[in-house]
C-alpha cells in the first residue's frame, strides 16, 4: 500500500489500525497537503453491513465541522477500496498522556472543557458520538483537543433527541450496531454507560457518560470501573460508585464527574453545554484562587503509573535494587531461576536505602529519595504500586541543632519484640528513631549530643551514619557505625553511646589506634552469636568477640583488605563475605578480577568465589549495601555493581549469574523471602542441592521433587 | 494586588496542578510571600528550603529576572505585583 496512489492521495506511512481498517498518512497530490485515510480492509470491505457503516460513519462525521472535531474531508471509492480522508493531527491521544503520569488539573480541565465543546457540537447536530474514550480524544502539542472517530455515531431524529431528555423507552438499542462494531466494543466497554449495558438505547446522555470516564481517567490516572472480566466491569459500571479521586483534585471537578457518572441518565448534565460550563467555572476559580483553596494540598500517596508491577505472592524472592537513578523492583519463585522485573520507581531520584518490614504481619516496602527537591522517607504496602508522599519531610533535624538532612543511608526495622520501632542512619551523621511504626521520627539526641561529634570527619561520600546493627538478644543494646567517626555502642536504647574502636587501625591520622575517626564501611553481626561482630574498615577486616569492646585484625589472604559491603551468611554465624576493593585512588576490584570473598572460620581463612564472575577487564565497584542475601537454604547471594550489573548466586556464592546489567549505578541491594518461606526450600534441600545448585534439569527436578516431598 | 508564583513542574502537584499560582496581598519580602504560599501549598516548603530555613542548593527563585541569591535572598524586598519563578539549577550527575 506504501507508496501508491489512492484517488489523489499517495500514501505515505501507516499511522494506526482500528476495528474497521487502516489509518495512513498520506499526500494530497493536487492540494499538496498531508492528510489521514482510513482504509477499510479488504477483507471487511467485502462485507456490505461493513461498507455501510463506513460509509454511515463518514457521511456522520462529515456534517460536523467543529475546531475540537477531526474534520472529515472526503469519502471515495478506488480500485474497489473504500476509504474516508481526514484531517491530519499530529499529537498524541489523550490515554497515552494519561499513561506517562498524572496529569496537572489544569490540563484535566483545559482537555475537558473542550471535549465538552466538541460533543455539544455534535449533539446539537443530533450526532451521538457513542464511542468516546481518552484514544479517541488526539491532544496537539499546542494543547488543542480534536476529538476522533465518530466511529459509531449515527443520525438520531430531532425527534427521538427531544425525547430522550425526558424518556429512554423510545429509543431502542440496534442489535444490528453491535455486530457491526464489535471491533471497538470490548475495548470501549469501560466506557459504556450503564443503560447502554443494560440493552437500551445510547443517547448523547451516553457521551455525557463517557466524558465523565474520561475526566476520572485523566484527573486520576485509573478507570472508575474496574475489573478482571468483562463482567466484573459490566458489574461494575452497573452497580458501583466510582472511587473518589485524589484528595488534591478540586472538590468541584470531583462534582461535576459524579453527575456525568450518575447511573441514571436523566440524574446526569442533559446537554454537553452544561458540562463545559461547569468545567468552564472551575478552571477560572482554579486560576484565580491561586493556592488559596484548601485543596492546594499535595497528594499523599505517589501512584507508579507506566510500570509493570510486580505480581507477589508467598514464598518468592524480591531483591529490592536501589540505584542512583530510581528503585526496581525484581521478583522470582523460590527456585531464583527466573527474574521479573518492575521499575523505574522514583525515576531520576537517588535511592540511598530500601527495607523490608515483615513485623507484625506487614509486608511493607521502605525507599528514602533523594532529588533537588529534599529527601523523604516512603513505604509502601502492595510492593510498589503506591508509595506514601509526605507533605513534610518525616525525617528532619530540629531547628535548634543548626544542621539540615542530606540523605538516609539506612532504614532499619527494630527488634521483631518491639515492631513499632525503627532506626534510620542518615548524613550528616546522626541517627533517628520512630517507635510508631515509622509515622513519626525524633532525632536520638543521645548520638547527636555526643562530644566526639564535632570531630567525626566527613569521608569521600560524606559524613553518615551509614549502618545499624541491633542486638538481637537486647533490645537495649545497639550498634552503630559512622564514616568517619567510627563505631558506637549503646546498652540504654539510644540515651549514652561509647565508642568502641579499640585495635581498629586509621591510616589517614598520625595516631593508628584513636579512640574514635575510624573510617568503618559495614559491620555485620549473627543472632545466633550476638556478641560477635565482623566489621570491613576503610582499610582492614576486623572481628570483636566480646560486644565490640575490642577488635582483632582477619585479613588472612584476600587480594585488598579494603572494601565497601560485607555480609552476614543468614544461618551459618562463622560465614561472611566480602567483596574486595582496591585501596588508594583506584577502588575498583583488584586486577580486574570480580570476586566475592567468604570465610567459613569465622576470619581465620578467606576463600575466592569467582564461578560465572567476569575474571578479566571487569573493574567494579561495590558500595557498602549493595550485596545482600535471601533467608533461603541454600542461601542466596546477590550484589550490584556502580557500573549497574547485578550478580546472583542461588547456591551461597558457588555459581553466579549476571541477573540484569544496564542499570544506573547500584547502591543498595535487599532480598525479602515473602510471607513465610515455602518448608520445602527450608526443609528439603540437602546437600545434593548445596551442590549442584543451576545444574542439569533432570538434578533440578530431582530438587524439585524433592521439595514437593519436603513441603507435603 | 495579587503576586504570582509560577511554580516548576515537579512541585505542581502540591499546589492544586497549578503552573501559576496567585495570592492576593502586598508582602513586604520574599519570606513573607512565601509564608503565605506555604499556607496554601503546605507540602512547598520542606521541598524548597532545609530545615535551617536555607534555600535548598539546587534550586532557585527569582523575583522578575533578579536571582534573590544577589538581592538578599528570602529578606529580598517585593515590588507590588511581584513575579516569582521557581526554577531547578543548571546542575548535572
Amino acid at each position: 500500500m506504501l507508496g501508491e496512489l489512492l484517488g489523489p492521495y499517495r500514501i505515505v506511512s501507516k499511522v494506526g489500525e482500528g476495528g474497521m481498517g487502516v489509518v495512513y498518512r498520506a499526500r494530497d497530490e493536487v492540494l499538496e497537503r498531508d492528510i489521514a485515510i482510513k482504509v477499510l480492509s479488504s477483507r471487511t470491505v467485502a462485507e456490505k453491513s461493513a461498507r455501510e457503516f463506513l460509509l454511515d460513519e463518514a457521511r456522520a462525521a462529515s456534517a460536523l465541522s467543529h475546531p475540537n472535531i477531526c474534520t472529515i474531508h472526503q469519502v471515495g471509492e478506488a480500485r474497489g477500496e473504500l476509504y474516508i480522508v481526514m484531517e491530519l493531527i499530529e499529537g498524541e491521544p489523550l490515554s497515552q498522556l494519561i499513561a506517562k503520569g498524572s496529569l496537572p488539573v489544569e490540563s484535566v480541565l483545559r482537555y475537558g472543557v473542550q471535549v465538552a465543546r466538541a460533543l455539544a457540537h455534535s449533539h446539537g447536530r443530533n450526532i451521538v458520538h457513542r464511542d468516546l474514550k481518552s484514544s479517541n480524544v488526539m491532544v496537539t502539542p499546542e494543547g488543542l483537543v480534536k476529538v476522533l472517530d465518530f466511529g459509531l455515531a449515527r443520525r438520531l431524529r430531532s425527534d427521538l433527541l427531544d425525547e430522550s431528555l425526558g424518556t429512554l423507552d423510545s429509543l431502542g438499542w440496534s442489535g444490528e450496531t453491535i455486530v457491526e462494531s464489535t471491533g471497538g466494543l470490548t475495548g470501549t466497554l469501560p466506557y459504556m454507560s450503564p443503560e447502554v449495558l443494560r440493552g437500551e438505547e445510547a443517547d448523547h446522555r451516553s457521551d455525557i457518560w463517557a466524558l465523565g470516564v474520561v475526566l476520572y481517567e485523566a484527573a486520576s490516572g485509573q478507570l472508575p470501573f474496574r475489573g478482571r472480566t468483562a463482567f466484573e466491569t459490566s458489574s461494575a459500571i452497573l452497580r458501583e460508585l466510582a472511587p473518589p479521586l485524589p484528595s488534591w483534585i478540586p472538590a468541584g471537578l470531583w462534582a461535576i464527574v459524579q453527575r456525568c457518572l450518575s447511573k441514571e441518565p436523566q440524574q446526569r448534565y442533559q446537554r454537553a453545554s452544561e458540562v463545559q460550563a461547569a468545567l468552564e467555572a472551575v478552571q477560572s476559580a482554579a486560576v484565580a484562587a491561586g493556592g488559596t483553596s484548601s485543596e492546594a494540598r499535595g497528594p499523599l500517596t505517589i501512584v507508579h503509573r507506566g510500570i509493570r508491577h510486580l505480581a507477589t505472592k508467598d514464598g518468592d524472592v524480591l531483591l529490592l535494587v536501589g540505584t542512583m537513578k530510581g528503585a526496581f523492583l525484581l521478583r522470582a519463585h523460590a527456585e531464583r531461576a527466573r527474574w521479573e522485573v518492575a521499575g523505574p520507581y522514583f525515576h531520576g531520584q537517588a535511592i540511598y536505602s530500601l527495607a523490608y518490614d515483615a513485623r507484625a504481619g506487614r509486608r511493607r516496602l521502605w525507599a528514602s529519595t533523594a532529588t533537588f527537591w529534599g529527601t523523604f522517607l516512603r513505604s509502601s504496602d502492595d510492593f510498589g504500586r503506591t508509595w506514601t508522599n509526605p507533605q513534610e519531610a518525616n525525617v528532619k533535624f530540629p531547628t535548634d541543632c543548626g544542621v539540615s538532612l542530606k540523605n538516609i543511608w539506612q532504614i532499619c526495622p527494630g527488634c521483631p519484640s518491639e515492631p513499632d520501632t525503627m532506626y534510620c542512619g542518615v548524613e550528616p551523621a546522626a541517627l533517628f528513631e520512630s517507635h510508631d511504626a515509622g509515622e513519626t521520627w525524633s532525632l536520638v539526641r543521645g548520638l547527636f549530643n555526643h562530644p566526639h561529634r564535632p570531630r567525626w570527619m566527613p569521608g569521600n561520600g560524606g559524613l553518615a551514619l551509614h549502618t545499624i546493627v541491633l542486638d538481637p538478644a537486647k533490645a537495649e543494646r545497639m550498634y552503630v557505625a559512622i564514616s568517619a567517626g567510627g563505631v558506637y555502642r549503646t546498652e540504654d536504647r539510644g540515651g549514652t553511646w561509647e565508642a568502641r574502636n579499640r585495635g581498629i587501625r586509621v591510616e589517614f591520622q598520625p595516631e593508628k589506634y584513636p579512640e574514635f575517626g575510624q573510617c568503618i564501611h559495614k559491620m555485620v553481626l549473627h543472632a545466633a552469636r550476638p556478641e560477635r561482630l565482623f566489621l570491613q574498615n576503610h582499610a582492614g577486616l576486623y572481628r570483636s568477640d566480646d560486644c565490640g569492646d575490642s577488635w582483632q585484625s582477619i585479613s588472612n589472604g584476600v587480594p585488598s583488605d579494603f572494601g565497601f559491603a560485607m555480609l552476614m551468611h543468614p544461618r551459618d554465624p562463622d560465614c561472611v563475605y566480602i567483596l574486595p576493593i582496591e585501596s588508594g585512588e583506584f577502588r575498583c576490584t583488584p586486577d580486574g578480577r570480580l570476586r566475592v570473598y567468604r570465610t567459613r572460620n569465622s576470619g581465620a581463612s578467606w576463600e575466592p568465589l569467582t564461578r560465572g564472575l567476569p575474571q578479566k577487564g571487569a573493574y567494579e565497584t561495590v558500595l557498602r549495601d549493595a550485596m545482600t542475601t535471601d533467608s533461603l537454604d541454600p542461601a542466596g547471594v546477590y550484589f550490584g555493581t556502580r557500573s549497574g550489573e547485578l550478580f546472583g548466586s542461588i547456591d551461597e556464592g558457588k555459581n553466579w549469574k549476571m541477573i540484569l546489567s544496564g542499570l544506573p549505578p547500584v547502591v543498595c541491594v535487599k532480598a525479602v523471602v515473602v510471607g513465610e518461606p515455602r518448608g520445602a526450600r527450608r526443609n528439603g534441600s540437602g546437600q545434593d542441592a548445596r551442590k549442584s545448585p543451576a545444574s542439569t534439569p533432570a538434578k533440578r527436578n530431582a530438587r524439585k521433587n524433592k521439595s514437593r516431598r519436603g513441603k507435603g | 494586588m495579587a503576586i504570582t508564583f509560577h511554580i516548576p513542574g515537579p512541585l505542581r502537584v502540591y499546589c492544586g496542578g497549578l503552573q501559576r499560582v496567585e495570592i492576593n496581598s502586598s508582602p513586604a519580602t520574599l519570606r513573607e510571600a512565601f509564608e503565605a504560599l506555604y499556607r496554601e501549598c503546605p507540602a512547598v516548603r520542606d521541598r524548597l528550603v532545609t530545615e535551617t530555613g536555607q534555600l535548598r542548593e539546587h534550586i532557585n527563585i527569582f523575583v522578575g529576572t533578579e536571582n534573590i541569591r544577589f538581592t538578599g535572598e528570602f529578606t529580598t524586598p517585593l515590588p507590588a505585583g511581584a513575579e516569582i519563578s521557581i526554577l531547578p539549577a543548571v546542575s548535572g550527575g
